[in-house]
């Protein structure tokens, strides 16, 4: 049976809200902070990367671009409450989006894997800016900002809330996405672009409406991470590492769904902290990484969540098969004698 | 009868090899006009220039009196200008439904309404029953047969409402009873007001449906007339059978 999506929804966020009130240990809201940021990233990302089948390479210097925008924004380190950062989010994504509109309008005159390869050069573009600005960006030396006095015992969670609310942003509008001609007009521009122009599809407006949203929501996570780490250097704001975890997570649940990109991103994330656990500081993960997308690609090319979809849908049509075969067969015999539902099967299996 | 479409004097070289080499033909407003020539004398190529996908080097086309040289394909199919391909192209990932509903030619604000509203779905519903797709309207286009595939494209045209189609060899790889029901189609929605221009290399079905017929050789037309007196030109034996 299938749960209505409001439910499911509602129940997500409501496990998602109560979750820390367990009273869980620091390292384990560390953990989810991080896997909030990559579950919305991802969703962020799946916007671009999943519907409109434009494998972007370049999120992570959006990323960065939030970072930098929020330590701009708090060079002046003293703060009331702790909570201004997460009110100047807004105009974050704003400014990340803003940057995104031409990029895309350029960057999506190319496709596939020109594209990835154009959007990959613009990340490395901005990671070198991040070093050589020094007066914007400290360079190496990297950029501080301001401590957050929220009290030790409970440091995390404002963090975690606002990502749980960014998250149901990035969600809701891949819900709102997948309901609408819009996610329609995406899907058509995945399967076939050149045909969608000749139908009216509005390709470039749509997608590259779609590019500015996706880094918009990825620049405010950029903010929210600066945030918590209190100290940013180019190598780690500006990092393709954090670019190959989005659009790995993403291919691992499912492109083009709403829970895929959430559930690879708890999958993963998780599993990279439990094995940087248990392999140390090493970076040993970058291998595991390897091997678990090589996995995908042998295994379940389409990602999870699609990959049972599929299985499910082919059960229904065999099981909607055998309750036809079963009908004709009850049809047969039906002038002749009752047939209780016991017998169909016997029924079935004999006239096949 | 008027003019809705026209070309003037129309180029397109591909590197050393004129394509198109100033083609100036006329559709008439209400008319099935065939275009046909032998393989490689620019056909899709004109097809190409006219709906926007190809810039020409030289030339114009006219459209219902306006200049829409180099406009874009999306522009000109919601301005009434539509049409099909050679491979039947429909989105394999869409419902038969959401392949008709795709192809509205919406403006901004209605991106941002329901994926399949109730009036989509009256339009479409209409469009299936008329095609006979109603009972495959929630299959995955991908799941139908070439000949199915061929009718929803065309059927997927019609969703704007449009006053040219141009069909790119609507009978190519589709079986005899489907090329009737596609005749059927062409000739009930021309009796409803829109013009086709079709490349078909059938040439049954273009002496059945079609008239007046443009025969292209080398990149430009070398006849225009009507089916029975095509056959019998010289020009045009030559061009398909050499001399």
């Amino acid at each position: 049976m299938r749960v209505p999506s409001i439910l499911r929804g509602g129940g997500f966020v409501a496990v998602l809200l109560l979750l820390p009130l367990l009273g869980l240990q620091h390292w384990f809201l560390n953990l989810l902070v991080f896997v909030l940021m990559y579950a919305t990233m991802s969703s962020a990302w799946n916007l671009v990367g999943g519907f409109a089948g434009y494998p972007s390479l370049g999120h992570a210097a959006f990323f960065g671009i939030g970072a930098y925008s929020l330590a701009l924004m708090f060079k002046d380190p003293v703060l009331a409450n702790g909570y201004e950062p997460f009110f100047v989010l807004p105009v974050v994504g704003l400014i990340g989006a803003l940057i995104g509109w031409p990029i895309a309008l350029i960057s999506m005159r190319t496709r596939a894997d020109v594209f990835a390869i154009v959007t990959i050069t613009f990340l490395f573009v901005v990671q070198t800016l991040a070093f050589n600005l020094h007066d914007l960006t400290g360079g190496a030396q990297g950029a501080a900002l301001p401590v957050p006095p929220f009290p030790a015992a409970s440091f995390e969670l404002p963090f975690y809330y606002v990502l749980v609310l960014l998250l149901c942003l990035a969600m809701g509008l891949t819900f709102a996405t997948m309901r609408s001609k819009l996610g329609l007009s995406l899907v058509s521009i995945r399967a076939d672009e050149d045909k969608a122009r000749g139908i009216g599809v509005r390709t470039t407006g749509v997608k590259v409406l779609a590019f500015s949203v996706s880094v918009g929501i990825t620049a405010m996570v950029g903010g929210v991470w600066a945030y918590y780490e209190g100290f940013i250097y180019p190598q780690f704001a500006v990092d393709p590492l954090v670019t190959i975890a989005m659009v790995l997570m993403t291919f691992l649940g499912g492109r083009g769904t709403l829970w895929g990109p959430v559930l690879g991103a708890v999958i993963l994330e998780a599993g990279q902290q439990y094995l940087t656990y248990q392999l140390g500081a090493v970076q040993l993960y970058l291998i595991v990484y390897a091997l678990i997308f090589l996995m995908i690609i042998l295994l379940l090319p389409r990602g999870i969540l699609p990959t049972i979809e599929d299985r499910l849908r082919q059960r229904r049509r065999r099981q909607r098969a055998d309750a036809a075969t079963a009908d004709a067969a009850l049809d047969l015999t039906a002038g002749s004698d009752p047939v209780t539902t016991d017998h169909v099967d016997a029924l079935g299996g004999g006239t096949t | 009868m008027s003019a809705l479409l026209s070309v003037h004097d129309t180029t397109k070289v591909f590197g050393g090899v004129r394509a198109v080499d100033g083609a100036t033909f006329t559709v008439e407003e209400g008319s099935v006009t065939a275009l046909i020539g032998p393989n490689g004398s620019g056909k899709t190529t004109l097809f190409n220039i006219i709906t926007g996908y190809l810039a020409c080097d030289t030339g114009r086309v006219m459209f219902a009196g306006k200049d829409i040289t180099g406009s874009d394909p999306g522009r000109l199919y919601r301005a009434g200008l539509s049409r099909t391909f050679q491979q039947a192209r429909v989105f394999p990932q869409l419902t038969v439904e959401e392949n008709l509903v795709v192809a509205g030619g919406y403006g901004w604000r209605k991106l941002f309404t329901n994926r399949v509203g109730r009036d989509d779905r009256e339009r479409a519903g209409a469009l299936l029953e008329e095609f006979r797709l109603t009972s495959v309207a929630d299959l995955l286009a991908s799941e139908l047969s070439y000949g199915q595939r061929k009718l929803l494209e065309f059927a997927a045209v019609l969703m704007s409402s449009p006053r040219l189609v141009l069909l790119d060899e609507p009978t190519a790889g589709v079986n005899p009873v489907l090329i009737e029901t596609m005749e059927r189609h062409i000739r009930e929605r021309n009796a409803a007001g829109i013009t086709f221009l079709v490349v078909e290399h059938d040439m049954g079905f273009v002496m059945r449906l079609c008239d007046p017929v443009i025969v292209l050789d080398a990149g430009k037309p070398i006849f225009t007339g009507a089916p029975t007196d095509v056959q019998s030109n010289p020009l045009v034996l030559d061009a398909y059978l050499g001399s």
